[in-house]
């Protein structure tokens, strides 16, 4: 009986300590921790960041956290985001950068190490070269800008996106190889030094058949993805290229050099979401630059899809052929959705009581209630002499500081 | 539970050897709940005393916690208050107001600031760092209650070290979340000029760890990205508030302000 009483115990024991503490279950913990908490435990958690920005998963619009309108109403900043990214390119120093511009190539743009503010959410074409002990080597890499994420937004205002390509890197794509190199912010458990910084995967250098971008997705957030190959896109015998892939005429193929001082802004070849699809309305408002096109689309508008709008009409709302083969009656009868995320979303307080305490509290002494005056005159008798009576002698003390009282010189006592 | 022991202990009455040992079980098991209880009791209060909600933390975009206070309001439209930004060495501090009208200041520079605002300022010419320039933000959150007249005089003091500055030139962004301590909670010793820094881990809250110790003024962000002269700077500096003179009254000899302590992510 006593053994089956302590094995209950222990079992109740083991089951109650079971996922109470932060070393077993960090994501319990309060904190800025990029997993999802339980609302098991007893303490209050933040949604992610990403999520203050929408009321809801799959529900686009101003969620809790988007209070621009309010904030600016008292008085308050609006948001401090920045709508560029700076990319520094570190190296190889002395390497020429330039990128596609409408109808071709502006060469020579910077010199590394140099800095260029991209506009966020698009896919600039590169042109790198003068690569230093490369002669004759000319890149085109694409270099993806990922747009603002809540966590790199304060990095991004900041900070630049350091690039560089390294001589390993250059080896490898002179060996008909594709590298791929993501430069990202971890999240807080993959950080390891206190003061955040970015971390770069490079594809050559990962497991085969590991992408390295869903590696630096699942690691933290993505700022920029630059793959270089060795394909040269200015064949003297090939056709140029326009921004929508049609082929343009050679008399307007335009090509300017900063060696010339001339100066044109790099062409998005593409737009991309965070996740590299296209993304919703809280990309924030178009801002063309120096004719270059309005990035970040806005849903509904100019041929982008509808925000939660399905691409292929099916009864059940979900792309793809409800049945095979067609014409045949349809296979599936129901199709089930169900939430199972714990939450616990309380409604509205009914009454509010408040309890104020000052502590210490406040104490003061009684009013006076009862003076004796006698006055003596001269000429009157010995005994008629001055005399006070204080039914509360507090009345003729001096607050000096808040609890200490003192008597005036003179006093009675 | 308890009607088990009390169960055990009469059955094992006319056994005297066995009373003695099922006793010891008995103030064993008692023991055990009495632990589980006080467990149960301790864990309770541990998780009351977390149960503070911090929806922000070093990692929130810049303006939101400032728009946050103004909500709560803090933001005063009418008073700025006095921030001085000090170097390890010398150099020269620039404040940007409305319109990214700049005024400079050999460091140590002071200017009033709005609450509820991110302001942009630069630090240059360096001796240390020759060449070198950084543009800061200072995301003002609240605002002090000097005596009347003398706000000049006590400014919320806002200092960079040169293993920070190193470090923003290399890449990393520094977090610094500046409030003023809870005399409660302040540690019983004499300050000298420098204000005290604290460095949390990544997964510490900075703003929260602020909070329980005093009242989080302003959060700090130092990195290494600047203004491009052939760049789209439309958004570098910020919502463009304004700032105004602030020249403090008191002589070099005379205690200027309270000093304030630093968390750094």
């Amino acid at each position: 009986m006593m053994r089956s009483y302590f094995l209950a115990l222990s079992t109740v024991v083991i089951v109650t300590v079971g996922c109470s503490t932060c070393e077993t279950c960090p994501d319990d913990c309060n904190g800025s921790g990029g997993g999802y908490p339980s609302v098991d435990s007893n303490m209050y958690h933040a949604p992610p960041a990403q999520h203050l920005l929408r009321p809801g998963p799959m529900v686009d619009g101003p969620g809790p956290g988007v209070l621009p309108m309010m904030g600016g109403a008292m008085g308050a900043g609006g948001p401090f985001s920045t709508q560029t990214s700076q990319v520094r390119f570190i190296g190889p120093a002395g390497m020429g950068i330039g990128w596609q511009i409408d109808g071709g190539f502006a060469e020579e743009q910077l010199t590394a190490p140099g800095r260029y503010n991209f506009n966020q959410g698009a896919t600039y074409r590169l042109k790198l070269t003068n690569i230093p002990d490369r002669a004759g080597l000319v890149l085109y890499p694409s270099l993806q800008v990922y747009p603002a994420h809540p966590t790199t937004e304060a990095y991004l205002s900041h900070n630049p996106i350091p690039v560089q390509l390294t001589d390993e890197d250059i080896d490898q794509v002179d060996a008909n190889n594709f590298v791929t190199k993501v430069i990202y912010m971890p999240d807080d458990e993959h950080q390891e030094l206190a003061i955040a910084g970015v971390e770069t995967l490079v594809s050559t250098r990962l497991d085969p058949g590991m992408d390295p971008v869903a590696e630096a997705s699942r690691r933290g957030t993505i700022m920029a993805v630059i793959r270089i190959g060795n394909m040269d896109l200015e064949m003297a015998d090939a056709p140029a290229l326009a921004a929508n892939g049609q082929v343009r005429p050679a008399g307007f193929v335009r090509q300017i050099s900063g060696k010339n001082d001339e100066h044109a802004p790099p062409m998005p070849i593409g737009y991309i979401g965070a996740d590299g699809k296209p993304t919703a309305m809280m990309m924030g408002a178009p801002r063309p630059m120096g004719g270059v096109p309005a990035y970040n689309p806005i849903s509904g508008v100019g041929g982008t899809p509808v925000w939660g709008y399905p691409v292929t009409a099916t009864p059940i709302g979900l792309p793809g052929p409800p049945h095979i083969p067609y014409g045949g009656p349809a296979g599936l009868r129901s199709h089930t959705v169900r939430n199972l995320t714990k939450t616990h979303i309380p409604g509205p307080t009914r009454d509010l009581l408040i309890d104020v305490k000052h502590s210490p509290g406040i104490n003061l002494p009684d009013p006076v209630n009862y003076v004796q005056y006698e006055e003596r005159h001269y000429g009157a008798k010995h005994h008629e002499h001055l005399k006070q009576h204080r039914a509360s002698q507090i009345e003729h003390r001096t607050i000096l500081d808040g609890n200490q009282m003192a008597c005036p010189p003179g006093d009675l006592q | 539970m308890l009607w088990r022991i009390e169960q055990t202990s009469s059955e094992s009455a006319g056994s005297p050897a066995r009373f003695v040992r099922r006793s010891v079980f008995g103030r064993t098991l008692t023991v055990l709940c009495a632990g589980l209880a006080l467990w149960v009791t301790a864990t309770h209060a541990n998780a009351q005393s977390q149960r503070r909600y911090f929806p922000l933390d070093q990692n929130t975009p810049p303006g939101v916690a400032g728009r946050w206070a103004g909500l709560l309001g803090k933001a005063d439209g009418f008073y700025f208050q006095p921030v001085r930004v000090e170097l390890p060495e010398a150099g020269d501090v620039t404040f940007y107001g409305a319109g990214q009208q700049a005024t400079e200041f050999a460091a140590p520079g002071q200017a009033g600031m709005l609450a509820g605002y991110v302001y942009r300022i630069k630090i240059s010419n360096i001796p240390r760092f020759p060449g070198a320039e950084l543009y800061p933000t200072i995301e003002l959150l609240d605002r002090l209650h000097p005596p009347r007249g003398r706000a000049a005089d006590f400014p919320i003091p806002i200092t960079f070290s040169n293993e920070e500055i190193e470090l923003a030139l290399n890449g990393r962004l520094i977090t610094k979340v500046v409030y003023l301590e809870q005399p409660q909670l302040a540690n019983p010793i004499k300050l000298d000029e420098t204000v005290p820094v604290d460095v949390l881990g990544p997964h510490e809250n900075a703003i929260a760890v602020a909070d329980y110790y005093g009242r989080p003024m302003a959060i700090v962000r130092l990195g290494g990205r600047i203004p491009l002269l052939n760049g789209n700077n439309a958004d570098f500096y910020g919502d463009g508030a304004p700032i105004a003179a602030s020249v403090p009254n008191t002589t070099e000899n005379d205690t200027t302000a309270e000093l304030g302590r630093m968390i750094t992510k």
